[in-house]
């Protein structure tokens, strides 16, 4: 955390009270994962926990971000995957999944890239981000969902997500 | 309990749970009248009062709940939370041993005893709690409770160095007394090889990690895996290491940079002198085998580079660094390499953000190699078809910037690069007009570079006119790229060289800092703050952001400690040690405590000094001069382009060219205990009697020499941070100590009287005597007035330091007048209006004429006058001076020597208007501070 501004130090990446990043780390170290550079330098990390019951357990990416400075080297990508194996070998969830601002396209379409696809639409999920006239895309979004190897026939997804519209009182 | 009482209590939990304290306080007065025994309204009623700040009354009620030794479950909770916002962990301890005593089959209560132990940071008790729990209940867990808590006993500060091993020994000894292995859960399995290794049983550590259990737990947890590196690393087994770690990147195509570390380690094993038999030459044996081994790598990450491609840059990189530790021990097969590898990486990776920082170690470079290195990327293409080009050229330019040798930074070609970044800059904004405001453009990095190369102009040369350029293209910068929080850094720290704080301050709260953020980045706003406050005149703008940057130190301090009690619960000891570390690095912040000054420098400008705020800050500044300090502060954040032999960017903005750290808190903090010392009444037998709370941990190590001696030392590490101008506000204060002490050490009253005083205050406040003081006996003490037999000492002439600092400033400022930027004028005058308040904490005591009187210190009081008339004259004639310079800093010629600076930036393409309003902005901002300041003093004057 002494070490995250480059990372954080922007506008789709939140900075959370220090009992956000104890609170996972006490729980679920192993879906946690910083890179570093070789000169020792944040290079992005990963935040995720395992919740959900029966069918519904999951795994779930809190926070995935990388500094400008080290984007498109598949970082974001190795990160995902170390996740993905974690939720599926270590938890045995039926599916890993994630939120994501509806204005944030860059990400969606590296979710999409990544084998995920838009299971529904939360409204009002976020807070206001104050950046111009993005309406409703900006405290929207869409959770984002991928199957593992315990979901063979893929029940945990859908075709037409981007359409299914519910309240944010109404998921987890 | 009855249940109509139960209905009763329910509203006062709500409105506590509300923030309604004052209401819950009223609702408990009513139903302790009718049940003025119970222990759960006291211990309620006590939580509201503390949460409403009556602490002394809290107090009262806190004693006699736990005199009562309550074990009810609701009592013990509401009491935690009482304990707590006193601060007395060890008093929470207590509590729960008691009730756990009275019931020792209450797994519950065993559980929260350890818990208070855990937060009072008490390991050794822990463990014996644990230990105890773990026989009466059977359950494994408390049996790596114990194991944990040994551990952290034996990292622990106040733990001797010679106890450890004992420690770890007895951990491993309850661990082997575990019935069931620690391979069934992964954190346990961490705790186990982690104490092996402390004990150095690596023996027993492979045989575990060794096992297929021991192999899948490291497959999938990076932190048991890391271990295993450890260890077999101290085993010796590099080479082994190494193996596997090749075989996991060619076999599972990983691509972890500390699996290629692994394999260069091994490479270079041969010459590890720990690894050879004859110590100090190396055999050509080893070399020999060395040189072979290097040749296989090399052809392993050669062929692994041509299948990745740019895909992934490790196998580029393990070569690149494989060349270069090959060339440090000689055993490079060819001179060219190093440079050929290097083009090549430029090739693959050029066009990527991040080549140039990992080029960075590789760039000394000398005579040919640096010839063709530079004339390589001298021919990168300045074309702006793609994002993709631009990125290129910008590496280009960031790696030849980075090599430029001092002869090459003349006046010319420095301002020739600045505005050829800033062509390019502005050739390269094309290619983000379509990109959304909330992305970075491509071209920002230009704009970088020629705000780097502008500043290390005005370093060289001392003209303002550059840092007007780079503020006037880093200003247009940010109009395209709203989040290029690198542009915003740099101009914080151009304003405040500028005299210009509330732009900085601007900038600063776009950038959101927060949480965490305030102690790693508050630096870059509240270093040396005072200068530009204006809470003398009541503005606490500053002050307030002081403040608001330490929530951080006390939410560390109440939620930390929750979370390493959850990490028990759920046995993540892994995380323990982390969680530890992470809550003492906050605690004993540097940033924390150099805030804190700057905090109590600007409240003593505003509120009238008392001796209850001396008594309250001499007390606080006494435990952060014991801390020992980490420093936390966030200074790679600003990225630096300057030549490798020039100094850092940070290092070129800092205010007044120094940066403080804990030589200048040091410093600081011994003249300000000093001060507050003869100002109060309180010595340590006071103040031992009338703390609330813990006293924080004191380390093992080395016995401190007594507080006084360490008071009056002076070290070059404090001189070295302070300005030319608090150096002699050191020496004025020290002198100003030195010569007042005697008085103040004869007149203070003795330690009964001021505790007798404080017993009757507290008694008036609160109806009930102040606990631990008797009364009775000091009451003769304290009418029998303790005078002394000896003399009062002889009145002497004040000394010369004292008496000519203030007219030293006055012609210091004069020096400043035409000085273009206006900070130096304000440090002076902020200095000279800290040394009058210094002055009226070092002689509040002689202001009462009884005092004088009896003592016979009348002489004293006459040189005081003198003293204080003369510091006036000079403060107001500085006043009227910053207010002249106010007057004169926002005129239309003011404005137009700014827009005349930026002439050149007109012709690539930034508006004049545009360079007219920066310009307004920033001379504004200017006057409103020299103004401030200069009304502040004034008002400081007639205090
Ligand atoms: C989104 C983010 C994490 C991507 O990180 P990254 O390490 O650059 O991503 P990767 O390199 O692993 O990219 C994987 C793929 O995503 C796509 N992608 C990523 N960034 C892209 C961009 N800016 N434009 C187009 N495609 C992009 C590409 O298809 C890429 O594969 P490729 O490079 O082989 O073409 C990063 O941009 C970021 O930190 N953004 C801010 C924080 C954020 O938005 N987090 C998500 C909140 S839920």
């Amino acid at each position: 955390m002494f070490k995250f501004n480059n990372i954080n130090l922007d506008i789709w990446t939140e900075t959370y009270g220090i009992g956000f990043y104890l609170s996972y780390l006490s729980r679920w170290p192993d879906l946690c994962c910083v890179q570093e550079a070789p000169n020792g330098r944040m290079m992005g990390y990963v935040i995720g926990k395992a919740e959900g019951s029966n069918t519904e357990w999951h795994g779930h990416v809190t926070a995935i971000t990388v500094a400008p400075e080290y984007r498109r080297l598949s970082l974001a990508r190795k990160m995902m995957t170390l996740l993905e194996m974690v939720s599926d070998e270590t938890y045995k969830g039926f599916f890993v999944d994630l939120y994501v601002r509806c204005a944030n396209t860059v990400a969606i379409n590296m979710y999409e890239g990544l084998g995920y696809s838009v299971y529904r639409r939360v409204r009002e999920y976020y807070g206001n981000l104050g950046i111009g006239k993005g309406g409703r895309d900006e405290e929207d979004a869409f959770d984002m969902r991928k199957p593992l190897s315990r979901d063979p026939h893929q029940r945990s997804i859908r075709m037409n997500g981007r359409d299914m519209l519910v309240r944010a009182q109404d998921v987890s | 309990m009855s249940t109509a009482l139960d209905r009763q209590i329910r509203p006062i939990y709500d409105a506590l749970d509300t923030g309604s304290n004052k209401s819950a306080i009223v609702a408990c007065n009513k139903l302790l009248k009718k049940h003025p025994k119970n222990e759960l309204i006291k211990a309620l009623k006590a939580l509201a009062l503390v949460r409403s700040q009556k602490v002394e009354e809290s107090l009262i009620l806190c004693d006699e709940v736990l005199d009562l030794k309550p074990t009810n479950d609701a009592v013990l909770t509401a009491m935690m939370h009482v304990l707590r916002g006193l601060g007395r962990h060890k008093d929470m301890v207590t509590m729960f041993e008691e009730a756990y005593k009275q019931q020792p089959s209450n797994e519950e209560l065993g559980a929260q005893t350890f818990f208070a132990n855990v937060r009072a940071a008490q390991w050794k008790s822990a463990q014996q709690i644990a230990t105890r729990m773990h026989k009466q209940f059977q359950e494994d867990r408390y049996l790596y409770w114990s194991v944990m808590s040994a551990v952290l006993q034996a990292n622990d500060v106040s733990t001797p160095i010679a106890m450890r091993m004992l420690l770890y020994k007895l951990a491993h000894r309850l661990l082997t007394s575990s019935p069931t292995p620690s391979y069934l859960n992964a954190d346990r399995f961490h705790l186990h090889i982690f104490i092996l290794r402390e004990l150095e049983l690596f023996d027993e550590a492979r045989k575990l990690l060794d096992s297929d259990v021991g192999k899948t737990i490291c497959a999938t947890n990076l932190s048991c895996d890391e271990l295993r590196r450890d260890i077999w690393q101290r085993c010796g087994m590099i080479k082994e290491e190494g193996e596997r770690a090749q075989m996991r990147i060619v076999e599972d195509q990983n691509r972890n940079w500390l699996e290629f570390l692994s394999v260069l380690n091994a490479t270079f094993c041969y010459l590890d002198p720990s690894q050879n038999d004859s110590s100090s030459t190396l055999s050509e044996g080893a070399k020999v085998h060395c040189a072979e081994h290097i040749t296989r790598t090399q052809e392993l990450f050669t062929r692994l580079a041509l299948e990745d491609g740019s895909k992934d840059r490790s196998s580029m990189l393990g070569l690149l660094e494989l060349e270069g530790r090959a060339r440090k021990y000689g055993l490079s097969t060819s001179p060219a390499r190093l440079v050929t590898l290097m083009e090549h990486y430029f090739e693959e990776i050029g066009d990527k953000a991040c080549c140039f920082e990992d080029l960075k170690p590789y760039l000394d470079l000398e005579g040919n190699e640096c010839l063709k290195w530079t004339s390589f990327l001298e021919a990168t293409p300045a074309s702006f078809n793609s994002p993709n080009e631009l990125r290129r050229l910008i590496n280009s330019h960031k790696l030849l910037r980075h090599g430029l040798s001092q002869s090459e930074l003349t006046v010319e070609a420095e301002s020739a690069r600045a505005l050829l970044y800033t062509k390019y800059f502005m050739d390269g904004l094309q290619l983000g007009v379509a990109l959304p405001s909330s992305e970075l453009q491509p071209a920002d990095d230009f704009a970088l570079l020629a705000g780097n190369a502008w500043v290390s102009l005005w370093n060289s040369t001392s003209d303002e006119s550059y840092l007007h350029k780079a503020v006037a293209l880093l200003e247009f910068a940010l109009t395209r790229s709203p989040q290029s929080f690198q542009a915003r850094m740099i101009l914080i720290r151009i304003y405040r060289l500028l005299g210009a704080p509330s732009m900085a301050l601007e900038h600063y709260r776009i950038m959101q800092i927060k949480q965490i953020q305030h102690d790693t980045l508050s630096h870059l706003i509240l270093s040396r703050a005072s200068t530009f406050s204006l809470a003398a005149t009541g503005d606490l703008t500053l002050a307030t952001e002081c403040l608001e940057s330490t929530q951080i130190y006390l939410s560390n301090s109440q939620e930390t400690g929750d979370f390493i009690v959850r990490a028990f619960t759920s046995e993540k000891y892994s995380q323990i040690p982390e969680f530890i570390e992470f809550e003492d690095r906050l605690d004993n912040s540097l940033q924390r405590d150099i805030v804190k000054m700057e905090h109590l420098r600007m409240r003593l400008a505003h509120e009238p000094i008392t001796s209850d705020i001396i008594d309250m800050e001499l007390i606080e500044l006494k435990f952060i001069f014991d801390r020992s300090h980490h420093d936390n502060r966030d200074f790679d954040i600003i990225t630096n382009y300057q030549p490798q032999g020039s100094s850092s960017i940070n290092d070129q903005t800092h205010l007044f060219g120094k940066a403080e750290g804990r030589g200048w808190l040091g410093a600081f903090l011994k003249l300000y205990i000093r001060a507050f010392q003869h100002g109060s009444d309180l010595d340590d037998t006071v103040e031992e009697k009338l703390l609330i709370g813990d006293r924080p941990k004191q380390s093992a190590d080395l016995e401190k020499k007594p507080l006084r001696e360490r008071l009056l030392q002076r070290q070059d590490e404090e001189i070295a941070e302070l300005t030319a101008d608090e150096v002699p506000l050191v020496d004025y204060a020290t002198a100003l100590a030195n010569w007042l002490e005697p008085y103040h050490d004869y007149t203070r009253p003795p330690p009964s009287v001021v505790l007798a005083e404080a017993a009757r205050q507290t008694e008036l406040k609160t109806g009930h005597p102040l606990k631990g003081v008797d009364l009775q006996s000091l009451n003769g003490i304290a009418n029998g007035n303790g005078r002394k037999d000896e003399d009062p000492p002889v009145v002497t002439e004040p000394p010369e330091l004292v008496l000519k600092y203030f007219e030293q400033l006055k012609s210091r400022l004069l020096e400043l007048r035409n000085n273009p930027s206006p900070v130096r004028a304000l440090h002076l005058a902020t200095l000279a209006q800290e040394a009058l308040l210094l002055f009226t904490v070092e002689t509040l005591r002689f202001r009462s004429s009884s005092v004088v009187k009896i003592n016979k210190l009348g002489g004293l009081v006459t040189s005081f006058k003198s003293i204080r008339a003369d510091a006036i004259v000079v403060l107001q004639e500085m006043s009227t001076e910053l207010i002249k310079m106010a007057d004169v800093s926002s005129t239309m010629d003011s404005r137009n020597m700014f827009t005349d600076s930026c002439n050149s930036l007109t012709t690539l393409g930034i508006d004049q208007d545009f360079l007219v309003g920066v310009a307004k902005k920033v001379t504004e901002a200017r006057k409103k501070v020299l103004e401030g300041v200069g009304k502040g003093l004034t008002r400081v004057t007639s205090l």
